[in-house]
């Protein structure tokens, strides 16, 4: 049967970040129709049940937007309808929510919990409140880390989200933050590199010249000393933005760097399925949460060959420790992986770029700086 | 109709590039009645898709026009276009050398250019009558009498009384020239009784007919099924088809002294049509050829390189199709340790350079790169012997070279007053010689230096419009070869010799020029996942050095569900972009570097 995963998309955050480029609008939290969204949710799940025979539920994920501002009650409601949209599900089905920290509390996490939502990631971003204010986060550092120890000790499993690359933060603030947040007890931990993406309000500036991204050197400082702090508390670096201890790694998103299916649901939510080896496809649902409400299909849509299949395994699979399965990708793109690139992966594996080990192509752990080089480079 | 000898006129149209020669050619083909309203495609004449882009005429025409003039007689007229740039000035000479006389078109609301001039005089050392006509008097900023005034001052042509006012664009005026053509120009001159010869000046390639040409007949007939031979090529060949253009091609049985028209003799390739060649029969030949026959030699140089190994034969298809029709172009296998197998290719200049690269990737498809345009330097070793080098990776080594020799220029540039000192600096900066500055009216001066070919080919033209506002019009012709103090410069990058980034430049300028090209370099080459050194050599010392600085962080932070898509386009593009670029030992590098020496300031 088919792994396949499901990504739920809740639209709506209290107010929009300057660095976001999520689909997701400013709305109040009291203007939220929670039972609304749910139905129009669950109408979608009806469409594409038919695409969901013969497969198994691998995991789900509630997103956005700020999922925290949803009713667990709705949340609950979607949860079910899903589970029993599937012919089976993974002995060990995880479920996992987004939260605001300054949109949770013990009902709301209490409520979740209920529903069968076992995890939450926390975007906390930092505990300097300099940098929170630049962010343009609603919460302080003393929010945070109530809200984090909240979840920590009422959800199964818990992470927080942080932020580096940040103008006036150093290395050591950093470590404080990411220790502040482990003695909570989190076992897991995400820190990305500030992006600014064109069409946010930091892209705007950006563009204006008002804001400079940090220099490289600063980005590799945070993200060199971070990885050593979290090391020697016990946690891998699974994933280019992702720590974990052994055993919390999270599974819905391993799922996507392995290149398998999921299915999208809610507003502006991304589905990828493929039927057959070779063919896939993926669509984007309509941005506007009120125009997905009254029933507007897809926006985008694009097949998936063998050849795209290939490139989004190495291309999501490299982010990984355990690298790329080349006969798990070779089966879902019903097409050799070196096909087209015998020379780029001979080259890259000379030059230490690349490790090749049996059925696992990695990057090793020192390259990942240059990750996107090198994955461009077996394009 | 056969019109006699003495009603048949020949005659050219020179002109400075956009002065309107095509529009005026295209209203004598209007009042001749020679096409009908409905046929009148913009500028008729020119007939590549290229040229009607470029508005510039590449290959010369003969069009048969009847016009019967206000003595109520019938005239033949022959127009012989000629090509309108300067690259092209051994054919457009030719082709003025098949005529008797020269309608110069002179644009009423500019003046005289320096291409004008350089027409000019082509057609006096052909002995043609000289018919000013001003032209384009429709626009509000025509001013005949000055411009009159120009071509009697700087031309020394005497325009009379009553100018030759017109409109290409109107019509206005057409009829007076022709009137003017028909009483001015004289009627060809024949030897009775002499055996055939005609002048071949222009051929090109047809797919059924194979090689044909323009001709003119001087002495004798030319008839259809007679054996020819071709005095400079030695080939015998069957005339399998004569005719002339009225505009549309017709079959004639015979052409008489005088008359202008086309042939084919299943001829293979342009290559044995070689204009200016003298056409005789073969059992009565001729003894003496038509004067003023040359073999085109090619004066610029570069590599061109297919970016992908795959095309590279049909890079060489594509370059002999390009062959049948363009004798000039020359071209023979190279290989670079940069680049690749290729191909070095020779130009007549850097217009016909253009016009080849562009077609090779337009019409056939190709993905190039070519290496900066370079001239044939002459080196003399130190064993007696002197060769033509062509490609700077190919100069041999300084032990064994004794001088070396570079074409120069004689350039004539054409500028109003206030640009004098701008041109004066340019021509200084680049190792020009002053021969001349004369004024031509008040406020036009004529400037004449001699410039080394190589300075000319740098970015020079571009450099000269930019600092006259684009006012300055520009001339040239081939003056010799001098020796001077030139050195080999080399790019190394990670410390490997580029073959096609090397160049040959003064000895006095080498160490600026090394210098400012490897920064420029440096600009152009994107940074790579190792650390670039690029220096600049002369012989085996390192003048100048940069570096480009490793990449050291390239990685995208966040990649899920909803991110894919975008992250694999942007990825997929970065690799098109690639392919667009040459893989020198491990650093990629794009096209734009191997012009980076074209942008040096010299």
């Amino acid at each position: 049967m088919l792994e396949t995963s499901v990504y739920i998309h809740f639209p709506w955050c209290a107010r929009k970040c300057p660095y976001c480029d999520f689909a997701t609008t400013a709305k109040a939290p009291a203007e939220v129709d929670h039972e609304a969204y749910a139905d129009a949710v669950l109408r979608e799940l009806e469409r594409r049940r038919e695409h969901l025979s013969g497969r198994r539920l691998y995991s789900v994920f509630f997103g956005g937007g700020t999922p925290s501002m949803w009713a667990p009650k709705s949340m609950g409601r979607v949860l079910e309808a899903i589970r029993a949209a599937f012919d089976a599900e993974h002995p060990e089905l995880e479920v996992s929510a987004e939260a605001n920290p300054a949109s949770i509390d013990d009902d709301w996490l209490l409520g979740i919990r209920d529903q069968g939502v076992q995890r939450v990631s926390i975007g906390v971003q930092s505990l300097g409140d300099a940098q929170l204010k630049h962010l343009g986060r609603l919460h302080d550092r003393k929010l945070a880390l109530a809200a984090v120890g909240r979840a920590a000790n009422i959800m199964p499993r818990a992470s927080a989200d942080l932020i580096f690359g940040l103008p006036h933060q150093s290395a050591e603030a950093l470590l404080r933050d990411a220790a502040a947040l482990l003695d909570l007890g989190l076992r897991h931990l995400s820190a990305y590199a500030l992006t600014i993406e064109p069409g946010t309000q930091f892209g705007e500036l950006h563009r204006l010249g008002r804001l400079q991204p940090e220099p490289d050197e600063s980005y590799i400082e945070h993200y060199q000393a971070l990885e050593g702090f979290l090391r020697s508390r016990g946690f891998s670096h699974y994933e280019v933005s992702n720590y974990a201890l052994p055993g919390e790694e999270s599974r819905h998103n391993l799922h996507y760097w392995r290149g398998q299916d999921y299915l999208g649901l809610g507003a502006a939510a991304v589905g990828a399925l493929a039927s057959q080896p070779g063919q896939g496809e993926r669509y984007k649902n309509a941005l506007d949460a009120g125009q997905y409400m009254a029933g507007a299909g897809p926006a985008e849509w694009e097949p998936l060959g063998g050849t795209e299949l290939v490139q989004e395994a190495l291309m999501l699979g490299l982010r990984t420790q355990e690298g790329v399965s080349i006969s798990r990708t070779e089966s879902r793109a019903g097409q050799a992986l070196s096909r087209g690139r015998e020379a780029a992966l001979e080259e890259r594996a000379k030059s230490g770029d690349i490790l090749i080990e049996g059925d696992r192509i990695s990057v090793p752990h020192d390259r990942w700086l240059l990750m996107d080089s090198i994955v461009g480079a077996l394009f | 109709m056969t019109v006699p000898l003495e009603r048949i006129r020949n005659f050219s149209i020179i002109a400075h590039i956009d002065h309107g020669k095509s529009t005026l050619a295209d209203r004598i083909l209007d009042v001749t009645e020679a096409i009908s309203k409905r046929e009148q495609k913009e500028q008729l004449l020119d007939r590549m898709e290229l040229e009607q882009e470029r508005g510039i005429t590449i290959k010369a025409q003969g069009v048969q026009l009847s016009f019967t003039a206000e003595d109520g007689l019938d005239y033949q007229l022959n127009l012989i276009d000629t090509p309108g740039h300067v690259d092209f000035s051994y054919e457009v000479s030719r082709s003025l050398s098949a005529c008797e006389g020269a309608l110069l078109v002179v644009d009423a609301t500019q003046g005289v250019e320096a291409q004008t001039l350089a027409n000019v005089y082509l057609a006096l050392e052909n002995d043609l009558e000289i018919i000013p006509v001003f032209n384009k008097i429709d626009l509000p900023g025509a001013d005949v009498e000055r411009v009159v005034r120009e071509v009697e001052e700087v031309i020394g042509l005497e325009v009379g009384e009553t100018p030759l006012a017109c409109s290409g664009k109107t019509g206005e005026g057409v009829k007076e020239v022709l009137e003017e053509l028909v009483k001015r120009v004289p009627a060809p001159k024949t030897e009775p009784d002499a055996p055939l010869r005609a002048l071949l000046f222009d051929s090109w390639y047809d797919s059924y007919r194979g090689a044909m040409g323009m001709i003119r007949v001087v002495d004798g007939e030319i008839k259809k099924g007679q054996k020819i031979r071709m005095l400079a090529t030695k080939a015998e060949y069957e005339v399998t088809e004569l005719g002339v253009y009225d505009p549309h091609p017709k079959s004639v049985k015979s052409l008489l002294p005088g008359q202008v028209g086309f042939f084919a003799a299943s001829i293979k390739s342009v290559q044995d049509t070689k204009v200016g060649d003298t056409i005789t029969d073969r059992h009565n030949p001729a003894e003496v050829a038509l004067p003023g026959f040359q073999e085109v030699k090619p004066m610029v140089f570069c590599g061109v390189f297919p970016t992908d190994g795959d095309q590279y034969k049909d890079l060489r298809d594509a370059l002999e199709k390009l062959q049948l029709n363009d004798a000039a172009l020359f071209f023979e296998p190279e290989s670079s340790d940069a680049l690749g197998f290729g191909y070095r290719c020779g130009f007549l200049g850097l217009l016909h350079m253009e016009i080849v690269q562009e077609r090779l990737e337009r019409e056939y498809n190709l993905d190039l790169i070519t290496t900066a345009p370079s001239v044939v330097y002459k080196v003399n070793l130190t064993d007696g012997t002197q060769m033509d080098v062509e490609n700077p990776s190919r100069l041999p080594d300084t032990s064994l070279v004794a001088s070396i020799e570079e074409p120069y220029f004689t350039v004539s540039i054409h500028v109003p007053s206030q640009y004098v000192g701008q041109v004066i600096k340019l021509c200084q900066d680049r190792r020009g010689e002053q021969k001349g500055i004369s004024y031509s009216s008040t406020d036009r001066v004529m400037i004449t230096y001699s410039l080394p070919l190589a300075e000319v080919l740098f970015d020079f033209f571009d450099k000269l419009k930019s600092s006259t506002r684009g006012y300055a019009s520009m001339d040239y012709e081939l003056e010799g070869y001098r020796q001077n103090k030139l050195v080999k410069l080399d790019m190394l990058i990670n410390g490997d010799r580029v073959d096609a980034l090397s160049s040959i430049v003064h000895k006095e300028n080498s160490f600026y020029i090394g210098r400012e090209l490897a920064k420029k370099l440096k600009e152009i080459v994107p940074r790579q996942m190792y650390e670039v050194a690029i220096q600049a050599a002369i012989g085996n010392k390192i003048i100048a050095r940069e570096t480009v600085r490793a990449m050291r962080k390239d990685v995208t932070a966040k990649c899920y569900g909803g991110d894919i898509s975008r992250k694999r386009k942007l990825l997929q593009k970065q690799k098109e972009g690639k392919k667009r670029m040459k893989s020198v030992g491990k650093v990629d590098i794009p096209q734009a570097a191997f012009h980076a020496i074209l942008k040096v300031d010299g």
